[in-house]
């Protein structure tokens, strides 16, 4: 089986974690660390609530490091959350991880230039704003050239913004990073608002969670504390758990739809933070970015639930060699 | 006697290579390395410029990181006065001194939160696009406190630009990371144009400077000759501007020059005036200043100041 191996740029984050635990329990997939930024809640809380995560996997060998504590140009903006700050130890409880020495975006400038020497390339699944990403892509070209594929969920078409009209919040908080992520070359998958709208999830899903042992326990905690439902823009009850597609994608895109586009964003003015994707090749530019479009939304919340599931027997599944 | 301790960002580059070469022979410098960053030329250029020019001056012992490759979001653009490799038609010989394993924004943010636990801040001679540093402060923004100042070149205030109508090389090429360190709180010395173009190094200058470099003169004396921009039109004079090493005259001879203090801002969105820097000389703003402007400049006092220390070159024993 070949393995898919990930650095996950998060924010934590309530639908991070759901990625994080989902990946940690994926033997298709190793995680080589977490880069850490500021996001969903400011830095500190961020990494505090990372290294709780990866504590309730029981995992001891993947490394956590603390990134940017703000946005590359623009003014800092947080999540609609983040009075959630740190986990509270009722919900999440504390572990032993502790953050490593050597900050993210180093990390992620070493191990990209190791692959592209290597020849074994890295995946990056982007599930914060990109601060860290492109903080390493303007340092070395072979940065880019180590990057097979950056994952990224963010920006929205269709359906609009959730943090402002226009703007999904993860570009809108770094709109200059997403613009260098998007330019850098290379390959992307974008999942958009419009599709991880399309997956609510709701109280039967968090109850599931709960046979996941104690990470199951925590993430149904979390959930079930910050409804995130909102049935006057949905139609139906339930929320998206926006940052698990991610991982969805790598071990099982036949769940997914998607069209290689042209992808840009809005740097300035009242739409800073817009995406745009040229469905109809108006601008005869090459495509930079696989958007995905569409989701098996019933395949999707089996996979999720299946695979935190895992974290309850977590000590008799096989783990990938590091 | 009490050294000031700098870190040399630069994008090397005629004009930079004087500041360097004066740098070398300052005995009250203690220089922790040189980063170079992508500007004038290519980074593989400017980091080969940078090691040449140590072993011209004879200081293979200070230590060079190369730095970014590129502007933090803008395509590379290169400097239009240098010539084919930034050195005008100096040819130096292949350095035997290599770059640094260690990369300029990791070296800035160690050195620089060494000096903040140290209590000993640096100063930071920005002469080229300040990606490097920008980068650095937003990995790690608490190595502020490990910078004494900035002391910058570039910008244009009331000056019109040298690259566009409004903007000069070093903020144009990298306007978003001058703008990182415009707002960073750390104190600003802002050489522009407007300094910079009152010290013009005219044909007159180059023949004395010639004759006093010792072992470095000829390379001095053709590096110097490849910078006039013969435009009296628009510089009063024959000659060129002396740009980056009026941030090591600053450093070591203040009496100099003029500071006015001003908030100083970039422009980075538009495109018609990319790059442009503006002074809030009259407090409109309602911000409190974060820059002294150099607004006037002993030229004379510059020139003998450089005449003074490059003629060292022939005091000192070759390297």
């Amino acid at each position: 089986m070949s393995v898919h191996r990930i650095i996950i740029d998060t924010d934590p984050g309530l639908d991070d974690a759901a990625a994080i635990l989902m990946a940690l329990a994926s033997p298709e997939i190793e995680v080589l660390g977490l880069s850490v930024v500021a996001g969903n809640v400011p830095l500190q809380d961020a990494l505090i609530n990372a290294c709780k995560i990866v504590g309730l996997s029981g995992r001891t060998d993947v490394p956590v490091h603390g990134g940017a504590a703000g946005p590359l140009v623009r003014d800092r903006v947080l999540g609609k959350y983040a009075g959630i700050g740190a986990f509270d130890d009722r919900l999440v409880p504390a572990g032993q991880i502790r953050p490593a020495e050597e900050n993210a975006v180093r990390f992620i400038v070493r191990l990209a230039r190791e692959a592209a020497r290597t020849g074994d390339p890295v995946t990056i699944c982007a599930i914060g704003p990109m601060t860290n990403i492109a903080l390493a892509l303007v340092q070395h070209p072979d940065v880019a050239r180590g990057i097979g594929r950056i994952v990224l969920m963010g920006g929205a078409f269709a359906a609009m913004g959730h943090r402002t009209p226009w703007a999904e919040f993860n570009v809108y908080a770094d709109p200059h990073a997403a613009d260098v992520v998007l330019r850098s070359g290379v390959p992307i998958v974008m999942m958009p608002l419009d599709v991880t709208f399309k997956t609510l999830f709701t109280r039967e899903h968090f109850e599931a969670f709960r046979r996941g042992g104690a990470a199951g326990q925590a993430l149904s905690n979390l959930f079930t504390t910050f409804d995130r439902s909102d049935t006057a823009r949905f139609g139906r009850p339930g929320g998206p758990i926006h940052d698990a597609t991610t991982i969805a994608w790598l071990l099982r895109p036949d769940l997914f739809k998607g069209e290689d586009v042209h992808v840009g964003v809005e740097l300035m003015g009242v739409t800073m933070g817009h995406t745009y994707a040229d469905f109809h090749n108006k601008l005869g530019r090459q495509s930079n970015a696989t958007v995905i479009t569409d989701v098996d939304q019933a395949g999707f919340t089996k996979l999720l639930i299946e695979r935190i599931g895992r974290h309850g027997g977590a000590r008799s599944q096989p783990m990938p060699e590091a | 006697m009490k050294t000031i301790p700098i870190i040399v960002d630069c994008d090397p580059g005629i004009d930079d290579t004087i500041a360097l070469l004066t740098a070398f022979v300052s005995p009250e410098l203690d220089i922790l390395g040189i980063t170079p960053v992508c500007g004038n030329q290519p980074l593989g250029r400017t980091v080969l410029n940078a090691l040449q020019v140590c072993e011209l001056g004879g200081r293979p012992d200070i230590p060079v990181y190369p730095g970014c490759f590129r502007p933090m979001l803008r395509e590379p653009i290169h400097g239009q006065f240098h010539g084919k490799t930034g050195l005008g038609n100096t040819t130096l010989p292949d350095p035997v001194k290599t770059a640094e394993e260690m990369s300029a924004v990791d070296f800035l943010i160690e050195a620089l939160s060494l000096a903040s636990a140290k209590g000993e801040p640096v100063t930071l001679c920005c002469l080229g696009p300040m990606t490097n540093l920008a980068v650095a402060l937003r990995i790690k923004p608490q190595i502020a406190d490990g910078i004494g100042r900035v002391v910058m070149m570039g910008g244009a205030y009331r000056e019109p630009g040298n690259r566009t109508m409004t903007s000069e090389f070093n903020v144009l090429a990298d306007p978003h990371a001058a703008h990182v360190v415009f707002s960073s709180g750390i104190p600003i010395v802002a050489l522009a144009l407007d300094a910079t173009h009152q010290v013009m190094l005219k044909p007159e200058h180059v023949t004395a400077f010639s004759r006093v470099g010792g072992r470095i003169s000829h390379a001095l004396g053709e590096l110097m000759a490849f910078w006039d921009r013969n435009d009296v039109a628009r510089y009063g004079s024959r000659g060129g501007p002396l740009h980056d090493p009026l941030v090591i005259a600053y450093i070591l001879a203040p009496h100099l020059f003029g500071t006015t203090r001003a908030r100083i801002f970039v422009e980075y969105e538009s495109e018609l005036c990319m790059g442009q820097t503006i002074a809030d000389w009259y407090g409109k703003s309602g911000l409190e200043p974060n820059a002294e402007i150099v607004t006037r400049v002993d030229a004379q006092g510059v020139i003998d100041f450089f005449l003074d220390r490059l003629s060292r070159y022939a005091e000192k024993v070759p390297a």
